[in-house]
């Protein structure tokens, strides 16, 4: 893969066409350029020449025999004939041999319609067929998970699937064993083909071998509504077509090379199996489809949202804007976290409006980086951050520039994770710590001494020399962390660690922030957070807030979502709506927060799922969400795309559309919007850094918004590490890509990835207690016991339990009380 | 499980030392070969074992040693009779010969005897085509074979 800066280029000759490509530029892609399509099986652009097929025979002037395209690097001044006699035979005689012992099932086959064998025989293959003996026979249906199949008498040996393994995933999982006509593809001992990332396998197959099991047989390509859109798990914000029939979910793709062009600047044209086999929220059995009341009546959306608007403002007027509030989640678009700040703002006048339960204020002190300026960055460091569980297309293109774009890795976590693998150091720092870690490196990087750290962090300070030593002679630095797994005075000191490397001599630095959901980031820039306006308009920005949003805009800071599930325990919150999140499971403090909402006078809860939380409202708003309803997202990178609805709802209105006719039952001079591109149009308006986004720009491959300064960073120093009780050992919760919540449920087709509670113990903490790999343990803070399976292994330093969230009944939060103050917990046999 | 022995933790040793370390997947053949001499074939076991000893994935191992036919990938009888198949042998009668053995060792192509003495399996050409029909037996070659020479060779090795 040549890299992307190289600049030389070469002048050839195609078919009587000048072709002017980068040096190094393959005559396949050579060729693609002026609009000539060479057949190709083996060769994929993202895996590189490999050779193997030879379907791509072409003949070139002064070489003796017919050449590969795929492996011919183009030089200076080539003639290439694709058309020549030579080269029409010569791929006719290997097409010839390719579907020597291939069934031609075609009417059968998923890939029917879309399959290169098939459209190349058509184009370049002989009329007919010379073959008269019995076909070598060989096993269909072959399940290689449970959402990959395999029939193996399709398969071509193209081995594109296997160098995917190899090149992309680097888990080498899928290989080719045996040889000649006898090779297949296969796991070691046929164990299930099981990774994070093995569904692309079945984009890239040139034939029918490897289907997605959840699509087999239900329809053929050509009966697809297909339409290209945004994943809306994780932050990366991957580029997926999502086939329907007839208004029914069947299948979602990457969008790549195979069906459309792939989204180079977000995904390479690479999804998770998340993202492939995770759409079935769309039809799940639990959806909610009515708007209902607290007798569980069924409303008319129209009716309902005008009672919410009505009971909020009452509240408001008769206990002051401060007894209400707003609980979002970064799952909401743009428009949808946009005017719902809006209506809190304008109509309801309280800051009260906030999305996550750790803390984080809207921008940076240094560049807001986009995905691709990791391959061309000198160093990535990563910290605190889990891409493969937590953006797991963003591990696949952090190993991707390690291996192929020379970019150093560094690792700087309280966790083992794949990441490490890539990586040229990595350090693991205690549970817990951090802020200290944090401050020590800062410190590095100034020159001054670092201190103390081993028996607080548990790290030698001279790595964290080692570590500022690499930031110090990287002139591009990329800085890639999960705001969310720092805690308290930490999410201070990184932007204080930004800052000081944004300042050092000669270098170039930026961030990407990567906490968990779809929109964290456009959450933040729409300011659904208590103390700034969209656009990262700190409150004390009065005059430029008054200018923009009026002189009534509330200027008091409000309360966070953790503050609002405090005040409404202590009564001082009165009424409360929680847009499509699940306080009940996902905040800390378990049945607190259940028994907090309870004492709400007046709950509404807006959300697509049924949940612990909708069980609680007073009144329930049905959203359509992801899959049915429009609208932008901003993706780590702060690139703005446009999530196409892939399936109509015509018997109930967009969440866009019940927020503003919630705003305008208030207001009936606010604006009306005929679709959610309005709503983006008033967003490029009003939310400084958007100006450029618009329903052209947010096509195609979107757009990166402006990212803004953050306002003044402080230093806060270490704080005092906190003291363990006897005996007790820190919490750490992690994430698990394939947790069983709400939106993979019993019945996903990824169930078969779903895992039990698990605690990871350090060897030293495990032997003390006397605990082994496998035993069934309670881990225990206060009254909160939940049960879980010990593993000990090297995961974390002594001192900490860690947990990764694995499923909703799990109720692991229940354990943490405050998030910014360690947990402390007991293990119990 | 699988386990090198100490013998074998010395090759593999002598093996290692040829490569750079951030190569040194390339003594995989030598250490499947080193498997196979310890245990007479390479278990799954074995190339897990030498996947984590070459950071390989175990899958990897499994492609590699699966290539080659002169790693067993299931235990074999004490001698390995490889017959060529393969044109010149073919063209020689090489399939009645190959009938002829498997009668006589009372076993199908591919099996091994109940006393565990002989595997017998299919093999391409062995490279001694000017002497064809061929096999290969352990480390020697048996050439212009005739079914009064089969016999002559196999009871000498009972
Ligand atoms: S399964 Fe598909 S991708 Fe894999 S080698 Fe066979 S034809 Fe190629
Ligand atoms: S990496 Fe994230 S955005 Fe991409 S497919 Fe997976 S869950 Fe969806
Ligand atoms: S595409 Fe060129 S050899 Fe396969
Ligand atoms: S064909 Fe049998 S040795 Fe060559």
């Amino acid at each position: 893969m040549p890299k992307k800066t190289q600049t030389e280029t070469v002048t050839l000759t195609i078919d009587g066409k000048t072709v002017t490509v980068p040096k190094g530029t393959v005559a396949v892609d050579a060729a693609k350029t002026v609009g000539i399509d060479i057949p190709v099986f083996c060769y994929h652009e993202k895996l590189g020449p490999f050779g193997c097929c030879r379907m791509c025979l072409v003949e070139v002037e002064k070489m003796p025999k017919l050449a590969t395209a795929c492996t011919l690097a183009v030089g200076q001044d080539m003639v290439i004939n694709t058309e020549s006699q030579k080269a029409t035979k010569g791929r006719q005689g290997v097409l010839e041999f390719t579907l020597l012992n291939h069934p031609l099932d075609c009417p059968v086959c998923d890939k029917g319609g879309e399959c290169p064998l098939q459209d190349n025989t058509f184009a370049h293959g002989p009329d007919l067929t010379r073959t008269e003996f019995t076909r070598y026979n060989r096993d269909k249906a072959v399940p290689l998970s449970p959402v990959v199949t395999i029939d193996r008498e399709r398969c071509i040996a193209c081995q594109r699937c296997t160098r995917y393994s190899d090149i992309v995933e680097q888990e080498t999982a899928l290989v080719m064993v045996n040889r000649g006509f006898q090779n297949r593809v296969q796991t070691f001992q046929d164990r299930p083909y099981e990774t994070r990332f093995s569904g692309n396998v079945v984009d890239i197959c040139p034939v029918g071998a490897l289907t997605n099991t959840t699509y087999r047989f239900k329809s053929r390509i050509w009966d697809l509504d297909n339409a290209e859109t945004l994943c809306a798990h994780c932050g990366v914000n991957c580029n997926i077509v999502v086939g329907a029939r007839m208004n029914e979910f069947m299948r979602v793709q990457a969008k790549s090379g195979e069906n459309s062009q792939a989204n180079d600047a977000v995904d390479d044209g690479w999804i998770c199996d998340k993202g492939r086999f995770g759409y079935g929220f769309v039809e799940s059995a639990n959806r909610i489809l009515n708007c209902r009341n607290d007798k569980g009546e069924a409303l008319e959306a129209n009716d309902a949202l005008g009672q919410a608007a009505t009971q909020l403002k009452k509240i408001s007027d008769e206990h002051g804007p401060k007894s209400v509030g707003f609980i979002g989640s970064p799952y909401g678009t743009n428009e949808e976290l946009y005017l719902y700040q809006k209506l809190f703002r304008q109509q309801l006048k309280t800051n009260n409006i906030d999305f996550k339960t750790y803390k984080q204020a809207p921008g940076l002190p240094v560049d807001h980086y986009d995905v691709g300026d990791i391959e061309t960055s000198d160093l990535v460091l990563l910290i605190a951050s889990d891409p493969t569980e937590e953006a797991p297309v963003l591990d696949l293109r952090i190993k991707k520039s390690v291996s192929f774009f020379d970019v150093k890795l560094a690792v700087l976590n309280d966790q083992k994770t794949d990441m490490d693998k890539p990586a040229a150091l990595s350090l693991r720092y205690n549970v817990g710590s951090e802020a200290e870690t944090l401050s020590a490196l800062i410190d590095a990087l100034n020159d001054k001494k670092v201190r103390g750290l081993e028996k607080s962090a548990g790290i030698a300070p001279k790595l964290i020399k080692e570590l500022a030593a690499t930031i110090q002679g990287s002139e591009k630095v990329c800085v890639i962390y999960n705001p969310a797994a720092l805690n308290g005075v930490a999410s201070d000191t990184i932007l204080e660690l930004l800052q000081t490397i944004g300042g050092l001599p000669d270098k170039q630095c930026g961030a990407i922030p990567v906490a968990p959901g779809t929109n964290a980031v456009g959450a933040l820039d729409m300011g659904a957070h208590p103390n700034f306006y969209p656009g990262g308009l700190a409150l004390s920005e009065a005059e430029k807030i008054k200018s923009l949003w009026g002189d009534e805009s509330p200027l008091q800071p409000g309360f966070s979502a953790l503050e609002m599930i405090e005040k409404a325990a202590a009564g001082e919150l009165k009424a409360l709506v929680v847009f499509r999140a699940n306080p009940v499971v996902d905040f800390p403090g378990g049945s607190a927060v259940m028994e907090a909402l309870k004492n709400l006078d007046y709950l509404v809860v807006h959300d697509m799922l049924e949940t612990e939380t909708t069980q609680l409202a007073n009144l329930v708003l049905a959203s359509n969400g992801p899959g049915y309803d429009d609208g932008t997202t901003t993706n780590i990178g702060g690139r703005v795309q446009f999530r196409k609805r892939s399936l109509v709802r015509e018997d109930h209105p967009p969440d866009w559309m019940i927020i503003s006719r919630m705003i305008r039952s208030l207001d009936p001079e606010a604006p009306s919007y005929k679709n959610s591109f309005d709503a983006t149009d008033e967003i490029s308006k009003n939310v400084p850094g958007y100006e450029a986004i618009n329903k052209k720009s947010v096509k195609g491959m979107g757009l990166p918004r402006k990212g803004f300064a953050c306002s003044e960073v402080q230093g806060n120093g270490a704080p005092a590490a906190e003291k363990p009780e006897n005996g007790a050992l820190r919490l750490r919760v992690t994430n698990y890509l394939f947790a069983h919540d709400k939106i993979l449920d019993a019945s996903s087709p990824l169930a078969h990835q779903f895992k039990s509670s698990t605690v990871y113990l350090n060897a030293e903490d495990a032997k003390a207690l006397g605990i082994e790999t496998g035993g069934e343990v309670k881990v225990v803070s206060g009254d909160v016991a939940i049960d879980a399976v010990a593993e000990v292994s090297d995961r974390c330093n002594p001192g900490a339990a860690l947990m990764p969230r694995v499923s909703d009944e799990q109720g692991l939060m229940a354990l943490v009380k405050d998030p910014d103050a360690a947990t402390w917990v007991q293990v119990k046999k | 499980m699988f386990a090198f022995s100490e013998t074998s933790e010395k090759e593999i040793e002598k093996q290692l030392v040829k490569y750079p370390p951030d190569r040194k997947k390339s003594a995989i053949l030598a250490l499947l070969r080193i498997a196979q001499q310890q245990n007479g074939y390479v278990s799954p076991e074995a190339m897990e074992e030498i996947g984590r000893r070459l950071d390989l994935s175990p899958a990897y191992v499994e492609g590699v040693c699966s290539f080659y036919t002169m790693y067993y990938t299931r235990p074999v009888g004490q001698y390995v009779i490889l017959f060529c198949i393969n044109v010149s042998c073919h063209l020689l009668n090489c399939d009645n010969l190959l009938e002829y053995t498997a009668k006589k060792l009372n076993i199908e192509v591919g099996g091994t005897t109940e006393d565990k003495k002989f595997t017998l399996l299919r093999e391409e050409c062995l490279a001694e085509c000017s002497r064809a029909p061929v096999m290969r037996i352990n480390n020697d070659y048996h050439v212009n074979l005739t079914p009064q020479k089969i016999d002559q060779i196999l009871d000498s090795l009972k």
